[in-house]
């Protein structure tokens, strides 16, 4: 514009002033804007002569980002002492599990590592992108870093190859952060009342535990239906077709012997890249498929929209006088009905009791350089010590159940199993240990193309729920469209 | 900044001015000013473009930075043979043919009605309006509580009315009752538009229509909607398009369920990208969706023309 002006007019002056103006604001933006990333990419410090090794990243900003969950909650109510500790700031962006793994992957994707550290769902994060995830192994046992107080072995066993490790039992991508875990959730209080004519009418003692099979559940929940004024319903089953239904299925699945691929332990607890053919299409599985179809005909007719927040609701309400749900829920069932929700390991079947395990890590991105990494690793070792899963308990904010061994073990927890407790959470504690038993246990397949499988589990079995599909069909309808998904293979 | 485009003003000039071929390089003083924002709006939209139809020939990785692996047609025949997102074409159809349909009929039934009304019309149009300004997303969140089995409303009338079923728990269900939230919010839309065309209606015609005796419904018939038949077919391209690609109501109620009951095309698609990262086949979705968008306003811009 200046060119159309005459040199010297009274304006001109203006109008370098002004574009100096711009060109000034923009320099100094874009200093801030390279000072910001200067601030994320700030070399490794060398740790000094007597320096204590939880200083040493002091000043540094790291982001973690995390599945809404309950020890989250809690960490996120008492960041203090880390900070305290070690001068890092910790900034924890909370959400859904399906708005976490978009995230990750598309923060994987920049090749940044905006979120440092990473709740690490093993089946949505490990296993499709274990090679974004840095092997904490640089870190253990290394000089310069604090250690893991009690070390990996402290670690339940089950826990750490599941929710830390992926295809190969040596790198550790992720250090167990929560183990939330299926369990028989009952009204104690209900079970008492009518525990006689229950067991008149049945022909068995109702008490709920490992020894009841899953057709006694069944038949519990018919004569709560019919004999039971308190609840509307005997049993609430988290039926939505949503990842929840796989998880409510599996349980019955692998009781009566069935399995998603072949060696379904071996590779739920490790992992592998390919799973070979489904294995859906047993006999087992069809059982299994049939009893799970019976137990909805006469479960809350709500249970299709359900999912764990919904059966969990529906415990506290008053609704249903039983399900199984993640044992996690515990502390919110004694606040609504204290004293009157116990614990046990879910039924039997042919086979076995299992319990499904859902427990997820915490690791570093891969992406993650220099400073933020050592203390991306500060944190997922201070997060997961057996002095903030103490705390993490016995927390108003959230809570979860640890994963060390050493906290079970602890005089005050174990005390907080019998009531009157100030760790409700606690109250599960015989029932997951069972559960977590290597013959107990259930574990889903930790493959990379777990997702897609996932969907095409919960949409068969909602067909199954609707009508739309008998037990056979719907578990070789799963089947084919397992192979298929498995057959195209996964890149990430 | 045009100046600066011209040719040098200090060289001398013919009086004829410069060569036709000349002319037709030279920017307008607006065409420059708009220049640069409209190229970035280009950009913006054409870049992303082409980066999906590329996309919808490979196979995408994310790791380590984005990578596209060619892979021919092998979405486009995927997509093209998959059962499943036929069946989720059907149910996109039941849901825009559901959807727009009860809109109209009511939208244009309301704005007759408040065409109606003196007194009041204000307040009553600013209360019809209200639902439209509720984010989608708390629609579908409001239904979902409305209709819980546990403590929704509705569920509750419904039950006093003998229905034993869940309402978010049936198939048929389900889509009535994404359909109805949709409907409850969007309608007024249809309402105001309705209301803008009636306003426009030439008085002298009604008046004509009057003193030849026509009564209400023929005067509505032959009068009032040829008149409007052009911003209805406006508003129902609007639904149309937004319709097809409708997502957030759904996927905070049923998220496709139950027993894939209510799994539009959207939905299936916002699974496909962001749940399994499938993102080739993701994109030949979406480029379907796009070609179906296109051929509905095609349609709709062709009737709008024969009308005049």
């Amino acid at each position: 514009m200046s060119r159309m002006r005459s040199p010297g007019t009274p304006t001109s002056g203006l109008v370098t002033s002004r574009r100096t103006l711009l060109r000034s604001g923009l320099t100094l933006g874009a200093l801030g804007m390279l000072g910001a990333c200067g601030e994320d990419s700030k070399p490794m410090p060398k740790l000094g002569a007597g320096e204590d090794v939880w200083r040493r990243f002091e000043g540094t900003n790291i982001n973690f980002i995390s599945e809404n969950t309950a020890p989250t909650a809690a960490i996120a109510a008492n960041l203090a002492p880390f900070e305290k500790l070690t001068g890092i700031k910790v900034n924890i962006v909370n959400l859904e599990l399906s708005a976490l793994v978009q995230r990750v992957a598309l923060d994987m994707a920049s090749g940044d590592a905006q979120y440092q550290v990473i709740y690490a769902d093993p089946y949505q994060v490990l296993a499709p992108y274990s090679k974004g995830l840095a092997d904490l192994r640089e870190f253990i046992d290394k000089d310069g870093y604090p250690q893991i107080e009690g070390g990996l072995d402290d670690f339940i066993d089950t826990q750490l190859k599941a929710a830390g490790k992926f295809a190969d039992d040596g790198p550790v991508y992720a250090l167990p952060y929560d183990c939330p875990t299926m369990i028989w959730q009952y009204r104690a209080d209900l079970f008492k009342k009518y525990r006689e004519p229950m067991e008149q009418d049945l022909g068995f003692d109702p008490t709920p535990g490992a020894e009841r099979t899953w057709d006694e559940y069944y038949e519990i929940a018919r004569w709560f239906n019919d004999n039971a004024d308190e609840v509307s319903y005997g049993t609430g089953q988290q039926a939505k077709q949503h990842d929840s239904l796989m998880c409510d299925f599996s349980n019955l699945l692998w009781s009566y012997g069935g399995d998603y691929f072949e060696n379904g332990q071996e590779l739920g607890l490790l992992g592998v890249q390919d799973p070979g053919a489904c294995q859906l299409g047993s006999d087992e599985a069809v059982q299994a498929a049939a009893l799970y179809d019976r137990l909805l005909k006469v479960a809350h007719p709500a249970s299709g929209t359900w999912d764990w927040d919904g059966v969990g609701a529906a415990l506290r309400a008053g609704e249903i006088a039983m399900c199984p749900n993640w044992h996690e829920f515990a502390a919110s069932n004694e606040t609504a009905m204290p004293g009157k929700v116990d614990y046990a390991p879910l039924p039997k079947g042919p086979a076995r009791t299992s319990d499904h395990y859902g427990g997820c890590g915490i690791g570093i991105a891969n992406n993650a350089k220099g400073a933020v990494r050592g203390a991306a690793w500060l944190f997922v070792n201070w997060a997961t010590s057996p002095e903030v899963q103490l705390s993490n308990l016995k927390s108003k904010a959230g809570g979860g159940t640890p994963t060390r061994t050493s906290v079970y073990d602890n005089a005050e927890v174990k005390k907080s199993e019998q009531r009157p407790t100030k760790l409700p959470n606690m109250l599960t504690g015989p029932a997951i240990r069972t559960a977590w038993e290597t013959d107990n246990i259930g574990l889903r397949p930790k493959i990379p193309m777990w997702n897609a499988c996932d969907t095409a589990i919960f949409t068969g079995l909602s067909k199954m729920i609707a009508g739309q599909n008998g037990p056979e069909a719907t578990m070789q309808d799963i089947t084919e469209r397992i192979d298929g998904i498995v057959e195209r293979g996964w890149v990430a | 900044m045009s100046t600066a485009l011209r040719a040098d003003p200090t060289e001398p000039q013919t009086k004829q001015g410069p060569e036709p071929a000349q002319r037709r390089f030279r920017l307008t003083f607006p065409a420059t000013l708009m220049a640069p924002g409209v190229s970035l709006l280009a950009l913006l939209s054409i870049i992303p473009f082409i980066t999906l139809i590329v996309m919808s020939f490979s196979r995408v990785r994310l790791l380590g930075g984005l990578q596209l692996d060619w892979v021919g047609l092998d979405n486009w025949t995927r997509v093209l043979q998959d059962v499943d997102m036929w069946v989720s074409w059907w149910r996109t159809a039941v849901y825009l043919v559901g959807t727009l349909g009860l809109e109209m009929v009511l939208g244009v039934g309301i704005a007759l009605l408040l065409h109606r009304v003196v007194r009041g019309r204000g307040l009553m149009l600013s209360l019809v309006l209200l639902p439209m300004f509720v984010a989608p997303v708390i629609v579908g969140l409001l239904g979902r509580y409305l209709t819980d089995s546990t403590f929704g409303l509705y569920s509750w009338a419904l039950a006093k009315l003998g229905y034993e079923g869940d309402i978010l728990g049936g198939s048929t269900s389900a889509m009535t009752a994404v359909i109805l939230m949709d409907v409850w919010e969007w309608t007024p839309l249809i309402a105001m538009i309705t209301l803008a065309g009636l306003s426009g209606v030439n008085p002298s015609v009604l008046e004509a229509a009057s003193l030849d005796g026509a009564g209400y419904w023929s005067t509505l018939r032959h009068v009032v909607f040829p008149s409007i038949t052009g911003i209805l077919l406006v508003a129902f391209l609007i639904r149309a398009m937004d319709a097809v690609r409708y997502y957030d109501i759904i996927t905070v109620t049923t998220n496709g369920g139950p027993a894939d009951a209510t799994k539009t095309v959207p939905i299936r698609l916002f699974e496909t990208a962001f749940r399994f990262f499938d993102f080739g086949y993701a994109a030949a979705i979406g480029l379907m969706m796009l070609v179906v968008t296109i051929f509905i306003s095609k349609g709709f811009v062709a009737v709008l023309q024969r009308k005049g």
